[in-house]
């Protein structure tokens, strides 16, 4: 919600205006004072000039503007004025200034006792006009702060933005990294505020890394150092069925269970070769229809057993590939399939050229998955609790998070759709085609 | 020209500024959007273009003292609103709770503008008859509302600067200060229509602080000083602020206990 | 209870009743005061001390103008060509200056409280 650079901007702007306009209404005030006190000097000056005048002389009204006025009197008696229509006097016969409402106008007035011929002399001055005369003066000298305001703000903008821009390279490099790209980041030009946030996220990075590293390598060591014990006791299993009579519920129970963890180990194994580290590039260009076609013989009789119908359609697609990583993606999705479709159900694979895509698709007919799921399923471990008796169904939850491994290394995006049938799921890989892919 | 249109923009921004930045500062602490604000600004300004079209009409009311009944009944109405906001944001964030902070908050915003900006309405279309006194006037509004605005920013920014628990209560004792405020000048409205009577005045500062200064002026936009309030002012003013800290103790008061029994349930659990 | 705050409510009622007649009852003195040309006429206003006095502005001007007094703690706009009503006092003998605050250089006046 708040921003470091909303909150820059308008609070340097905020100081910048307050500071600014207080320090020019001061000015102001002290500009007005000033011309209040010139102006009022100005009038001093006038009413002596009119006291050093001669009667004769001061008849006429020396200047048409009618911004001044002024009244001579001499023992009461009106001896001058500058309109005729002004033979009362304008104010109270004290000397000093004052103000005064006369002719519709307010004045400021000022009386001046002349000692020599024993006159006294009124002269006024319109207070609008002298204070507009001054104020606009003044206001001339205000305005360009006040313009110069925005300026400021469109400078300050722009120097904010420009001094938060390392920040946002950092948060822009940081939102852009792939979820599993754990490689340093280098900005060019670091500023020494970052230099430290920039050293920790490296350093973090760097820490996760090895962590994933060391859990991978444990993994696929202790899927591998499993494997001759299973061997072994798979061996001694077989020794041991001519000894137990048939039907031991035991046996049986003991048999599953092995068969289970061997089945744990090999995925186990495969998850780890599937990683981009320990793939091997043996990229070949090959035929998905008759990989398929091969994966669905060998894995014939898993379907046979549960009375469903699997069925091949689409023509030959060829991609660029590693026939043993896509044999075993191949395989997982039919397991899958196999394992989540009730028996009697049925099970499509397709492969066909889609746009720009080799379009490998397994659809099933079992009771699906919510679309809210759709991003678990790839997870490793994950087994959707919907699925009802998913404690009956055997697998480990590894398969799915094989095959996105295996999608991933050749290039290809994994999606998951409702199926073609009433109900199921539709897995979908989509490998980037080949020039002639297509034949 | 110059000077006087400040002052009057300046008092009038400030006003309504310090309430802005105080509530905006609640509705950040709710992670609430701002667009309750917009919607009491448009409110604010269409309500002061009506209120300035019609003022002529308005002031005859009452035997001519429409005026003051209008504003005091929207400065009144606005301490209200506060202590209704105090009481329904210090309680529990039930959905009928939220909306009545958000009516709180839009209507008290729009009855400050209004009665604020009908008054800048009215002073504008007087100067905008004479070209003379317009550039002068304009000047000293951007100054004014530059000043203004100003200090509701910096006023926003830095009561974030307080410790995070001290926020609510600061923000709290500010609209408790500016209810109080309200109900004040309300009643000083009233006494000057001579619905209220009029009382003795209870000081004068006016040799220490002058209300015709520049403090004098930003004191009584932000606490509504006053060099010689009547006794009746002080008690308004007073029951203002009590009645804003009441509403607000009353209304934190009603979650804790709310909450104590939430607490014992989750014991029995 | 109920009883007791309806007494209440009835006896704050008719006090109020009480005060507002009271305030309007009374024969207020009425003093005209005129704005034209952005001037006050008359400038000095002279009130007797401690009285309530209605005063009577009426502006003659088209233009708006605001009748302020910090002394008199008074505010009031008046439209162009209205008149209006603005109750002062009582108060204390002395000289309280106000002015219209849209023409506060020429719209100058003052009360002056006489004994």
């Amino acid at each position: 919600m708040s921003s470091i650079r909303l909150f820059l901007i308008a609070s340097i702007l905020a100081i910048l205006t307050l500071f600014n306009f207080v320090a020019a209404l001061q000015g102001y005030q002290a500009s007005l004072r000033e011309a209040e006190q010139l102006f009022d000097n100005q009038l001093y000056q006038t009413a002596k000039l009119i006291a050093n005048l001669h009667t004769e002389q001061i008849q006429t009204p020396p200047s048409p503007q009618n911004n001044l006025a002024y009244q001579v009197w001499h023992n009461n008696q009106l001896i001058a004025t500058s309109a005729p229509s002004l033979r009362q006097p304008i104010i109270e016969l004290l000397p000093g200034f004052d103000h005064a409402n006369f002719n519709g106008y307010r004045w400021r007035t000022l009386v001046f006792y002349d000692d020599n011929h024993n006159n006294w002399i009124i002269v006024a001055e319109r207070s609008d006009l002298r204070y507009m005369l001054a104020e606009s003066v003044i206001t001339q000298a205000v305005l360009p702060i006040l313009l110069g305001i925005p300026l400021a703000g469109l400078l300050i903008w722009l120097i904010v933005s420009r001094g938060l821009k390392p920040l946002r390279d950092l948060s822009e490099q940081l939102k852009n990294k792939q979820a599993n790209d754990l490689t340093p980041i280098a900005i060019p030009d670091l500023k020494s505020e970052l230099k430290q946030v920039n050293h920790s996220i490296n350093a973090l990075m760097r820490r996760l890394g090895s962590a994933l590293d060391r859990e991978k390598r444990f993994t696929a060591d202790a899927a591998h150092e499993l494997r001759t014990p299973i061997s072994a006791l798979k061996v001694q299993l077989h020794n041991l069925r001519e000894e137990v009579p048939q039907g031991n519920e035991a046996f049986a129970q003991l048999e599953a269970g092995v068969e289970r963890m061997q089945h744990l180990v090999e995925q186990l194994l495969s998850l780890y070769r599937s990683t981009p580290e320990e793939f091997s590039h043996q990229m070949t260009r090959l035929n998905l229809y008759e990989l398929a076609q091969e994966v669905i013989a060998n894995q014939h009789h898993d379907f046979e057993k549960c009375n469903q119908l699997l069925e091949l359609e689409g023509d030959n697609c060829f991609v660029e590939g590693d026939p043993f990583a896509l044999t075993t993606l191949l395989q997982n999705l039919l397991s899958n399939a196999n394992k989540y479709t009730p028996p009697g159900g049925q099970i499509r694979v397709t492969t066909e050229a889609v746009g720009g895509h080799i379009c490998l698709k397994v659809e099933d007919s079992g009771p699906g998955i919510s679309p809210t799921d759709y991003s678990k399923v790839f997870e490793r471990f994950q087994r959707l609790s919907h699925i009802k008796d998913v404690a009956a169904v055997q697998g480990c939850g590894l398969g799915l998070t094989i095959v996105k491994h295996i999608a991933d290394l050749h290039n290809a995006r994994t999606s998951i759709a409702p199926s073609s049938f009433d109900t199921g799921t539709a897995f979908i890989i989509l490998f980037p085609r080949t020039p002639d892919s297509h034949d | 020209m110059f000077l006087n249109s400040v002052v009057l923009i300046l008092q009038e921004i400030l006003e309504a500024a310090l309430l802005v930045s105080v509530l905006m500062v609640f509705s950040r602490l709710d992670e609430r959007r701002p667009y309750w604000l917009l919607t009491a600004l448009s409110a604010g300004f269409a309500g002061s273009l009506l209120l300035s079209l019609n003022m002529a009409n308005v002031s005859e009311w009452f035997d001519y003292v429409g005026q003051e009944v209008v504003n005091a009944s929207m400065q009144y109405a606005i301490t209200l609103l506060l202590a209704l906001f105090a009481f329904s944001m210090s309680g529990d964030r039930s959905p009928g709770r939220q909306r009545l902070v958000t009516i709180c908050m839009v209507a008290s915003v729009a009855f400050s503008l209004t009665r604020e900006s009908a008054e800048v309405f009215i002073y504008i279309e007087g100067v905008l008859s004479q070209p003379s006194h317009l550039q002068p006037t304009l000047t000293g509004a951007g100054i004014g509302a530059g000043i203004g605005i100003s200090v509701g920013i910096l006023l926003y920014y830095s009561l974030f600067w307080l410790p995070r628990c001290w926020i609510t209560s600061c923000c709290l004792l500010l609209l408790a200060l500016i209810a109080g405020n309200m109900s004040s000048q309300a009643t000083l409205l009233l006494t000057q229509a001579d619905w209220l009577p009029p009382t003795a005045i209870l000081w004068d500062s006016g040799h220490w602080l002058p209300e015709n200064s520049i403090p004098g002026h930003l004191l009584y936009a932000l606490v509504g000083y006053e060099a010689t309030p009547s006794v009746l002012q002080g008690v308004a003013y007073a029951a203002g602020i009590i009645l804003v800290a009441l509403m607000g103790w009353l209304g934190s008061r009603q979650r804790h206990l709310k909450r104590q029994p939430l607490l014992a349930d989750r014991k029995e659990d | 209870m109920t009883r007791i705050i309806r007494y209440y409510l009835r006896f704050a009622l008719a006090t109020l009743c009480i005060l507002l007649a009271q305030t309007s009852m009374a024969g207020t003195p009425v003093i005209e005061l005129r704005i034209k040309d952005h001037l006050f006429f008359p400038e000095t206003l002279e009130i007797p001390a401690d009285t309530k006095v209605k005063l009577l502005v009426i502006n003659e001007d088209p233009t708006p103008e605001e009748f302020e007094s910090y002394e008199l703690n008074r505010e009031k706009v008046i439209p162009g060509n209205r008149k209006t009503v603005i109750f002062i006092g009582p108060l204390p003998q002395g000289e309280y200056p106000f002015f219209g605050e849209f023409y506060p250089k020429t719209a100058q006046g003052k009360v002056v409280v006489t004994p």
